[in-house]
């Protein structure tokens, strides 16, 4: 025994619980304590399965719960199920979170700093800066996107706000949040866009540039659709609901349009497009981001009501984009006008819209709408006419002048190959062994 | 023709098997005389623990001679490397929610910490190099003492004496150094 131990042990000695005092003979006394022990009841932690103590466990088992973790584990919850995260007691993690405290102290003085800075700058006569007016609103933007910058530096590091974001209770309005959001946004759902809007040859149909800055996830009857989804017209007869996540600060008024870009157009054998909704000074914060098309009725929003898409039978997939254009700040459209302007739905050009009004497209998502069996009802409930009409594919002949048929067989149909006729019976595109094959 | 061969195969076969069992008897044989000497004690006389090896005092009898070749200064280093290299990737950590949470906690600290022991390191390199760069050109700038021009002390200071070995030169200075190639790159008719 170490000389430690040696001087510890009396201490420990009176440290441990004392035994209680037995009889001479133990066995029935032992007897009586099982006894008493089997008719303990189970608690409520031993009904838990993350808290049950080995007798309990076939109870639990059989009532077709299984315990979870190791016994051991299972006791430490008993007593320790109630701890908050970020006490939990490992050293490692409360070391490491240590250092992200003090880094966040860090960012947050640094933030002041900053903050001081830019309060100083504004006061700051524009004549007294170098570089005047332009300089000081250039020095001023870039101190506030610093400031950004580091607010969300400071919050990165923490795991609760991790959590909390993968709970999805994160506040939109703190640009941690945001900047989570947008990054798992841009991981995934941006470059799907990105991508239909390519193949689906939006950009130069529709508009000559689309990148979009927000996510706009379509919704019909409470089932998303994704990107690009031919949806059933039965299923888009009602209007859908948009979420609609914008990811940097502050209120905007949006303006919505809906645009079917295939129309046929049979006088002058084109497509042309037709807008099926239109709504203007829609109001979005990054924390509203519900958006229903079906509540969209004020006056001073809607300008076109919703037309279901429709798709004659026989004409190809048409694509119905939905375009979230931003308008400019603290500027509402004049809903009267887009009335009159968009009241016939035809040809209507979503970049003159833009043009127009100056607006920025910030958010896009479609679906497709094809002919099926409720198109006809569809079309009929909402007096769109054209339902009788079934388009055909011009037949386009080719323009590569028609090939003699060859190889060996074509080339003995001679009288001089008479002794092989036999033989020569299939030729390519005439005939096969069964006989002739080509119509005349 | 084939009986015969497969008679002969079959007796030949038949040696083999006699051959074998009777040394599988002797093996059996050996055996049991050997656990029949054995001790009381039923673990094997190798798991025992031995003696101590005498403390200092005599000189050890076997001392493995080191016959390989003398291992390089970097030996540890590739072996470790060769283990490495071609064994297949760890298996990914699998961590349940919490787990994974505290994991990218204490990673991101990590990566926090080394961070800053760079930018440390780095600041004080940068801050080094500079009192030397300054002191350079204190040295350029100053009129040398007594006699010496301008720039005498800067001079010698950068002289490289030594640094490339006790009288040595760098062997760039072997060859004159000129611009470009020369056009005769080498002259095979030289002789001593």
């Amino acid at each position: 025994m170490s000389r430690c131990q040696a001087v510890a042990r009396p201490l420990a000695r009176q440290l441990r619980p004392q035994c209680a005092i037995r009889p001479f003979t133990t066995g029935a006394a032992r007897a009586a304590a099982a006894a008493t022990e089997e008719v303990k009841q189970p608690s409520a932690l031993d009904l838990d399965p993350n808290s049950v103590l080995p007798e309990f466990e076939s109870d639990l088992i059989k009532a077709g719960k299984m315990p979870i973790g190791s016994r051991r584990r299972r006791v430490a919850m008993r007593t320790t199920a109630s701890l908050p995260f970020e006490q939990l007691p490992y050293q490692a993690f409360q070391e490491a979170r240590a250092i992200l405290a003090a880094d966040r102290q860090e960012k947050v003085a640094k933030i002041q700093e900053e903050l001081e800075k830019i309060a100083l700058l504004e006061k700051k006569d524009a004549a007294l800066v170098k570089g005047g007016q332009a300089m000081k609103d250039t020095k001023l933007a870039s101190l506030r996107r610093y400031v950004e910058q580091l607010k969300i530096q400071a919050d990165i590091n923490d795991p609760l706000v991790k959590k909390r974001f993968e709970d999805g209770l994160g506040d939109m309005d703190k640009p941690i949040y945001r900047h989570y959001a947008e990054r798992k946004w841009r991981s995934y759902d941006y470059r799907l866009i990105t991508q239909r809007i390519k193949q689906f040859n939006i950009v130069p149909d529709v508009l000559p540039k689309l990148d979009p800055v927000a996510d706009v996830q379509l919704y019909f009857r409470q089932s998303k659709i994704p990107p690009g989804e031919i949806v059933d017209s039965l299923i888009s007869e009602n209007p859908p609901r948009l979420r609609v996540q914008v990811f940097n600060k502050g209120p905007r008024l949006v303006s919505l349009v809906v645009l079917d870009s295939d129309v046929p157009d049979v006088e002058k054998d084109a497509f042309s497009k037709r807008c099926h909704f239109l709504a203007a000074n829609i109001s979005l914060s990054p924390n509203d981001t519900s958006l229903p098309l079906s509540k969209i009725r004020a006056d001073d929003q809607l300008a076109v009501p919703w037309l279901p898409p429709t798709a004659q039978k026989g004409s190809p997939y048409h694509r119905v984009g939905i375009y979230l254009l931003e308008q400019k700040p603290e500027t509402k459209l004049d809903v009267a006008k887009l009335k009159e302007l968009y009241a016939s739905r035809d040809g209507f050009s979503l970049k003159s819209f833009r043009d127009k009004f100056s607006l920025t497209p910030v958010g896009f998502n479609m679906f497709r709408s094809v002919w099926d069996e409720n198109t006809a009802g569809v079309m009929e409930r909402h007096s769109v006419a054209g339902a009788d009409v079934e388009f055909r594919p011009t037949r386009v002949h080719s323009l590569k002048p028609p090939v003699k048929p060859r190889g060996w067989e074509a080339k003995r149909q001679g009288p001089a190959y008479r002794h092989l006729w036999k033989y020569t019976k299939r030729i390519k595109g005439l005939s096969n062994a069964r006989g002739w094959t080509k119509r005349r | 023709m084939a009986s015969s061969t497969s008679i002969t195969g079959l007796f030949s076969r038949l040696s083999l098997l006699s051959r074998n069992t009777t040394s599988t008897a002797t093996a059996t044989a050996a055996m049991t005389s050997t656990s029949t000497s054995r001790l009381f004690s039923t673990t094997s006389s190798s798991l025992a623990r031995k003696a101590p090896p005498p403390a200092g005092g005599s000189a050890p009898k076997a001392v493995r001679r080191n016959r390989q070749a003398p291992k390089s200064e970097n030996f540890f280093r590739i072996r470790t490397l060769r283990r490495n290299m071609f064994s297949p990737a760890p298996p990914p950590l699998r961590m349940a929610r919490l787990r994974y949470l505290r994991h990218w906690t204490i990673h991101r600290a990590w990566q926090l910490f080394r961070r800053k022991q760079h930018e440390a390191i780095d600041k004080e390199r940068s801050r080094m190099h500079a009192g030397m760069y300054n002191a350079c050109e204190e040295l350029r700038k100053t009129v040398g003492p007594g006699s010496r021009g301008e720039g005498y002390l800067y001079r010698v200071a950068m002289e490289k004496k030594g640094v490339y070995g006790l009288d040595g030169v760098p062997i760039e200075y072997a060859r004159f150094q000129t611009d470009s190639p020369a056009k005769e790159a080498w002259n095979h008719e030289w002789k001593r």
